[in-house]
């Protein structure tokens, strides 16, 4: 260990002098911050990190502006360190336009790519597996970048530490899983919930590196993350870092906690090393009392500065609503306001015959020849068998590396592919049947779906999630066939499209790889291997948010979607029998929604039903039938109805299966019913 | 000099009792020194003064009062 000949210090006394300004840095904030809030000159909830000064202050002189860091509610002093830019900081928790992220994500969601601060999430633990995609990222395109995931001991309960850990170690991703290790999660302590209070040695259950550091001494702090950040820039492979800590304040407002001991309170602030530190640069000569004093005196004022213009700035205004849900502000559905948007020109190249998987497989292929930003990750894609419907086959043998099977870990999964889409790559990420979308709701809907809002679009993700939907088969029973398109339709910033032939399989899905937000390419089970179909072999798209009418009609609208597309066609085919003819509407894409086509189909026939497999309840023809009848009213002959699964599990009985959920023949039934009234 | 409003310390928070003043109107305090007792729905605390200075008492104590509403001033 080397040693500073003027102080006898283990450390560089520059690189101490900075440590402790960026802690007077935190500190200033955090004062502000309080001060602010007891006196009533700004509001927001604030998750006070008092005591946690040092780990920031350290890591901050070990790493730059291109290292990616990750953190939680409670790391207003990481970003401090991190170097986002305390005006914009201040702003953005005050709600203002101003704000890094505009004001959209608050105190809880800062990005800031500039400084490489990329997300902050309000759900505990779920950063630890975005963290893998941005090291992926890194690791894929050769870069010596560290991804630093901020958690505090409280995360180390949730699942989603333990399956972005477990991929980390198998992947030997460059990231570093630093527990802030307070000691108290959020208000219940060890050992109420835990009986593995050893958090560093966890690491080594995973295969790699666990360690734990005193973060109350930065000194051996900054030798400790030294060795760590050296290891893992060199690409050995993920570390654990316990960094012991402590937490003076509540787990949310301000003044000193009441939920440790005064003795226990005490113990801390005598160990905190923002004083301590503070004497030690006196003791040891390294800075005089005025050159300190001046530290915090310009800490103090950058502070003072950035919350008088941010307190300056416009409350975010109504107006950005619709604005970073999508790229697009014309795709949210909005009432009354329904896009036209143009229909795709047909190929006229050579086709293939193709089976639907083999159309899936045929447009994975052509994305990973276009872009070296694609690639592949999910459960058992790998060859063989190249995924369980075989839609991967021959991609892993073809591509190597760029197609990544995985641990069965959809959150670790989800998560690794919108870290690596933040970072700007455009991953594929299958999470085999949809009813595993349950396992992996939190990283879809809190964090893919919504990081291009809560960011005010500093960051977005170009992630294409692949799920295999519905039953048909018989025998898959309630946990492989359910049709759970609206659960993700329920929530801005999905795009969710639902092919019914080979050839818009593989259109969709091309527009779902190089579309600029997060798509769900939903495949239905029951045609993905029964389905053939004449499949251009160039690369073309089906543009987002465009029906196709597959059978014409004047008597009645069927609108539907994926495998139901096929039984409404069968259907009318019974029904032009008895002169009633059937126009259907595939819809192919569920949001962006082509409400255009429907509604001009249903003013000519004047009769319209939505037949789908999911669950009729609460399901998407409700949402269709009701706009229909708002916008058409006058005009309809019959109010617009849907129809869909029974309120039932799926069931394993195939009987059951085959007439809870729509058939041509039920269909059929519905629709002469419909007409005779 | 810092204005002091009844601040919104609890997200359901809508107003707040003045309990007790603990400083004399026209003393001197010091940052972070108590100044005043507040009372929310989940809990009382005492409030620190966000500067020092000499505090102007402007309401009453033993009154509910709005979040945002002035209270005191720090000169």
């Amino acid at each position: 260990m080397s040693q500073d000949t003027k102080t006898n210090l283990a450390i560089d006394p520059v690189v101490l002098t900075e440590i402790y300004r960026q802690m007077a840095r935190i500190r200033a904030t955090d004062k502000a911050i309080q001060s602010g809030l007891l006196s009533g000159r700004f509001f927001f909830t604030y998750w006070p990190m008092t005591g946690q000064e040092a780990i920031p202050a350290v890591v901050s002189q070990l790493t730059g502006a291109r290292d990616y860091m990750v953190t939680t509610y409670r790391g207003i002093h990481d970003q401090v360190a991190k170097g986002v830019d305390l005006f914009k900081l201040f702003a953005e928790a005050m709600g203002r336009i101003d704000g890094v992220n505009k004001g959209k994500g608050g105190a809880p969601h800062i990005s800031d790519p500039a400084s490489g601060s990329m997300l902050t999430t309000a759900i505990v633990g779920a950063g630890a597996p975005i963290a893998n995609g941005l090291a992926f990222a890194a690791q894929a395109r050769g870069e010596d970048r560290v991804t630093i995931v901020n958690f505090g001991d409280g995360a180390t309960s949730i699942g989603a530490v333990h399956e972005a850990m477990n991929l980390a170690g198998a992947w030997k991703l460059p990231v570093i899983f630093m527990c802030q290790n307070n000691q108290i999660a959020e208000y219940t302590f060890i050992p109420d919930y835990t009986a593995s209070p050893d958090f560093a040695g966890r690491a080594a259950g995973y295969g790699f590196t666990g360690v734990k550091l005193d973060s109350r001494d930065p000194i051996a702090f900054y030798k400790g993350m030294q060795a760590v950040i050296a290891q893992v820039r060199a690409g050995n492979g993920p570390v654990f870092v316990e960094a012991i800590t402590h937490r003076h304040g509540p787990h949310a407002g301000v003044g000193d906690s009441k939920d440790i001991t005064a003795e226990a309170l005490a113990l801390a602030k005598e160990a905190w090393p923002v004083p301590r530190t503070r004497a030690l640069l006196l003791e040891t000569g390294i800075c005089t009392e005025v050159e300190l004093a001046a530290m915090e005196t310009a800490a103090a004022a950058e502070v003072e500065d950035a919350i008088i213009r941010a307190l300056a700035c416009k409350i975010t205004p109504v107006e950005e609503t619709l604005l970073d849900v999508y790229a697009d502000a014309t795709v949210p559905p909005q009432r009354g306001i329904y896009p036209v948007r143009a229909a795709e020109s047909t190929p006229t190249g050579e086709t293939k015959v193709m089976l639907m998987a083999e159309a899936i497989g045929d447009a994975q292929r052509t994305a990973l020849l276009k872009d070296p930003g694609v690639f592949l990750l999910g459960e058992d894609i790998g060859d063989p068998p190249g995924g369980v419907f075989a839609t991967s086959r021959g991609l892993q043998t073809e591509f190597g590396k760029r197609v990544r099977p995985t641990p069965i870990a959809e959150q670790a999964i989800i998560g690794c592919g919108t870290g690596a889409a933040i970072a700007g790559m455009r991953p594929v990420a299958e999470i085999m049947f949809n009813d595993f979308a349950g396992v992996c709701m939190d990283q879809i809907f809190n964090h893919a779906a919504k990081q291009r809002y809560m960011s005010g679009a500093a960051t977005h993700v170009p992630l294409t999630i692949r799920m295999i939907v519905g039953g048909g088969l018989g025998g898959t029973g309630a946990q492989h066939s359910q049709s759970l398109e609206a659960w993700l339709l329920h929530t801005p910033g999905l795009k969710v499209v639902y092919p019914s032939t080979p050839f818009d399989a593989k259109g969709l899905l091309l527009s779902c790889i190089f579309d600029e937000d997060p798509c769900i390419h939903l495949e239905p089970m029951a045609l993905l291997r029964s389905l053939k179909g004449e499949v251009p072999v160039e690369d073309y798209r089906i543009p987002l948010g465009v029906a196709k009418i597959r059978r014409p009609g004047t008597d009645i609208t069927l609108i539907s979607y994926g495998w139901q597309v096929n039984q409404c066609m069968v259907a009318a085919e019974e029904l032009a029998k008895e002169e009633i003819s059937a126009e259907i509407i595939d819809l192919r894409s569920l949001v962006p929604l082509d409400y255009h086509r429907v509604l001009d189909s249903v003013k000519k026939t004047r009769r319209a039903l939505v037949v789908h497999a999911a669950t009729e309840f609460c399901g998407f023809g409700g949402e269709i039938a009701s706009t229909i009848n708002e916008e058409l009213f006058t005009t309809l002959k019959a109010p617009a109805s849907r129809f869909g699964a029974a309120f039932a599990p799926i069931a394993y009985s195939r009987e059951i299966e085959t007439n809870q959920i729509p058939n041509a023949r039920s269909i059929a039934a519905r629709v002469r019913q419909m007409i005779a009234k | 000099m810092p204005d002091l409003l009844i601040p919104r310390l609890e997200m359901s928070m809508t107003e707040g009792d003045l309990v007790e003043w603990l400083v004399a109107d026209g003393a001197t305090v010091a940052e972070g020194d108590p100044i005043y007792t507040l009372e929310m729905a989940k809990a009382t605390q005492d409030i620190s003064a966000p500067a020092a200075g000499v505090l102007t008492q402007i309401a009453a104590k033993g009154q509910t009062y709005e979040v945002g509403t002035l209270i005191g001033k720090i000169t």
